[in-house]
């Protein structure tokens, strides 16, 4: 099939990058904006800053942000395309259950992680199957697939935490990285590869751009020839991956498959998303906002602790933060029109 | 067209699915009732229903309630009354609707009796007042509940529990030093009394100084882990002695403490027991757990249940007691049955 869309129809969305405006400018730096303020806010008070801006807390930080980022990787192609998968938290328990479950099993890490990956693409391509097959929204498939992730995770742990023996995978989101020439943990360097991949294949691939494509205009995508509902079972597929690399992740982080774990984790994955500049109404999403969106959130919850503001404090603010992103992003998108 | 057709197609599929849904209603319900008029609350001879709901599902201490109930149950099979025990509870701590949801459809399901753990002091009252109306006694085990519409209380005293703790703290950091403590999560009545517990502990000792007293670990070990790491990373370097009220958040900081290299050097003291808990008190990297006993506690609920049931004698509170577990005395025989429990003897 040609990539190139037929003339008439404006299924290609302006995909040549634009000038340097300051809008673009605004939209490339905001979410960095948005991190400095964060940062900033705590090293405000001398006592905090003493022990906030030091590179402990920065991989504490980091190490944190990992699996929420990886999910926002995936959620960043869902939310481009103009979908919404709400099954992540889900996913996440699943896959980590699964992959305790064949090491408890005495399989090799290998194994147990190809496991958690091969089984969250496959909630993918169920997710995406039901929303081309049934007409439904995402919305609403994946708010039953979160229910059945989740009852399929407590079935095979047997509603139990599920102990599996330490192998290398605990090492893959350890604070102190062994070896200690990595810097951070292997999982923020993981994190960081599939970042880059995963903007070449948004920027620079057809698949890419039909992603957008689909996200920018679905009808105008299936007239001019583009197989839509595979496609979108490939994207809800291709993000499942990420969501179950995600959750091999979360195992190795606690030594255990938590059935109950990572409950509401996609609403933080959206969060990150949106923040970085994801529009809920498709074609717009920036992998490195999505990065930086999971990176703010987690500094946030930090940084609270740290300078010792209670629950409700961190909770307010998270929600401040999430409506003032999705504010300015707004205002930048009006300004050019007007 | 096509596309009418495939919707039309899986309607029907829909549709057959449905019918065949409620066929399958309709067996199960005609079969039982052929033979007699089922009543709605069980005759003497009939096996009593009683309902027994935890807080969770997933921590090891609610499997030994578990076994304690089906030893209680097996005694009395032996005397001659027949009980049905129906586990069921949220799988997650902080879920207090559907906690809520599973009393509510036992009671709907006209149960005899029910034994519950509440995870919220306030949130419950309402379901229990329910039940009092309905006549079904509640004994109500683990944790307290802001009411007097239950039967029995049977748990422990999680105040001495929490002050047991910070003894032993205090002991083993010599009377002096920085300590922290991260709260459970709010509304658990049985952690919020471990906590208060302890910090009396604190106050009678004029070296000790709270760093951090008021942030909170969270329903999972992820969310004490993460709860943990930050609340280190300010003051890890400082302090000498952590307390942490439950069996996930000491998990959860025993996971942080490993990664900031501070296992074994910092004292700590943590609360109820696993294999994991375990395995790091051998290692002195716990100073110390307190240790409840819900073995005793899931054997003496549902006999204190069953005799509520049936009109007999019964006491309205009991304790079941704590007991500070170290790595000195952890080998006698009865501190090894308290942390090992026969649990496999009694469930499959």
């Amino acid at each position: 099939m040609s990539t190139t869309a037929s003339p008439s129809v404006p299924t290609e969305p302006p995909k040549r990058l634009p000038p340097m405006s300051a809008s673009r400018l605004l939209s490339l730096f905001g979410p960095f904006i948005g991190l400095l303020l964060v940062t900033l806010l705590f090293s405000i008070r001398p006592d905090v800053r003493e022990h906030f801006l030091t590179p402990d807390n920065f991989r504490i930080v980091v190490t944190q942000t990992v699996i929420t980022a990886i999910g926002a990787l995936g959620m960043t192609l869902i939310i481009i395309s103009g979908g919404i998968d709400l099954s992540v938290g889900s996913v996440l328990a699943l896959t980590s259950v699964t992959a305790a479950i064949f090491l408890r099993g005495h399989q090799s890490p290998w194994v147990a992680l190809l496991a958690a990956i091969t089984l969250g693409g496959v909630v993918g391509i169920v997710n995406g199957s039901l929303i081309t097959a049934l007409r439904v929204t995402p919305f609403i498939v994946t708010l039953g697939t979160l229910g059945i992730a989740r009852g399929a995770a407590k079935w095979l742990a047997q509603d139990q935490a599920v102990n599996a023996p330490p192998t290398w995978l605990n090492n893959l989101v350890a604070t102190y990285p062994e070896p200690s020439w990595l810097i951070v943990a292997p999982g923020v360097w993981l994190t960081l590869i599939l970042a880059v991949v995963t903007a070449v294949v948004l920027r620079a691939t057809t698949l890419g751009r039909r992603i957008v494509a689909i996200g920018s205009n679905e009808t105008a995508s299936r007239l001019s020839g583009l197989r839509v509902d595979f496609l979108k079972i490939g994207i809800y597929a291709l993000a499942g991956l990420y969501f179950g690399l995600a959750g091999g992740l979360q195992f190795g982080r606690l030594g255990m498959g938590d059935p109950t774990g990572n409950m509401g984790a996609e609403l933080d994955v959206i969060a990150a998303v949106v923040i970085g500049g994801g529009s809920l109404s498709g074609g717009e999403g920036s992998v490195l906002g999505s990065l930086l969106g999971a990176l703010i959130m987690a500094l946030l919850r930090n940084g609270s602790q740290q300078i010792g503001w209670s629950d409700y404090v961190q909770d307010i603010i998270i929600g401040v933060v999430i409506i003032v992103a999705v504010a300015l992003d707004r205002l930048r998108h009006r300004k050019p029109a007007g | 067209m096509v596309h009418t057709t495939k919707t039309l197609g899986m309607a029907a599929a829909l549709l057959g699915l449905m019918a065949a849904l409620a066929g399958c209603n309709h067996t199960t319900e005609t079969g039982p009732s052929t033979g007699s008029a089922m009543p709605s609350v069980a005759p003497a001879g009939k096996s009593l229903r009683i309902a027994v709901i935890p807080k969770g599902t997933t921590h090891e201490y609610w499997k030994s309630i578990h076994a304690g109930a089906i030893k209680a149950q097996q005694e009395l099979a032996a005397k001659g009354t027949a009980v049905e025990i129906l586990w069921k509870g949220p799988a997650r701590e902080d879920d207090r609707n559907a906690q809520i949801d599973v009393v509510q459809t036992f009671l709907s399901q006209k149960v005899d009796g029910i034994v519950l753990a509440p995870l919220d002091s306030q949130a419950l009252v309402s379901p229990v007042a329910d039940a009092a109306k309905q006549k079904v006694p509640v004994v109500i085990i683990d944790s307290a509940l802001n009411s007097t519409d239950y039967t029995s209380f049977v748990a422990t005293d999680n105040k001495k529990g929490g002050l047991l703790a910070g003894q032993q703290l205090a002991k083993v950091l010599g009377g002096k030093g920085k300590v922290i403590m991260i709260r459970y999560q709010q509304g658990s009545a049985s952690t919020e009394q471990r906590e208060a517990g302890f910090l009396d502990a604190m106050k009678a000792v004029p070296g000790i100084t709270l760093v951090s007293a008021d942030q909170f670990a969270g329903p999972t070990v992820d969310t004490a882990y993460k709860s943990s790491q930050n609340v280190l990373s300010r003051f890890g370097s400082q302090t000498n002695g952590i307390f942490m009220p439950n069996e996930s958040s000491t998990r959860g900081m025993l996971l942080a403490l490993k990664d900031a290299g501070l296992l074994g050097k910092v004292k700590f003291v943590g609360f109820d027991s696993s294999t994991d808990l375990v395995t790091a008190l051998k290692a002195n990297q716990l100073q110390g757990l307190v240790v409840q006993n819900p073995f005793k506690m899931g054997y003496l609920s549902l006999l204190t249940a069953v005799s509520a049931v049936k009109g007999e004698k019964f006491e309205k509170s009991i304790d079941t007691g704590v007991t500070l577990v170290t790595p000195e005395n952890m080998n006698t025989p009865e501190i090894q049955t308290l942390l090992n429990p026969p649990i496999d003897q009694y469930l499959k």
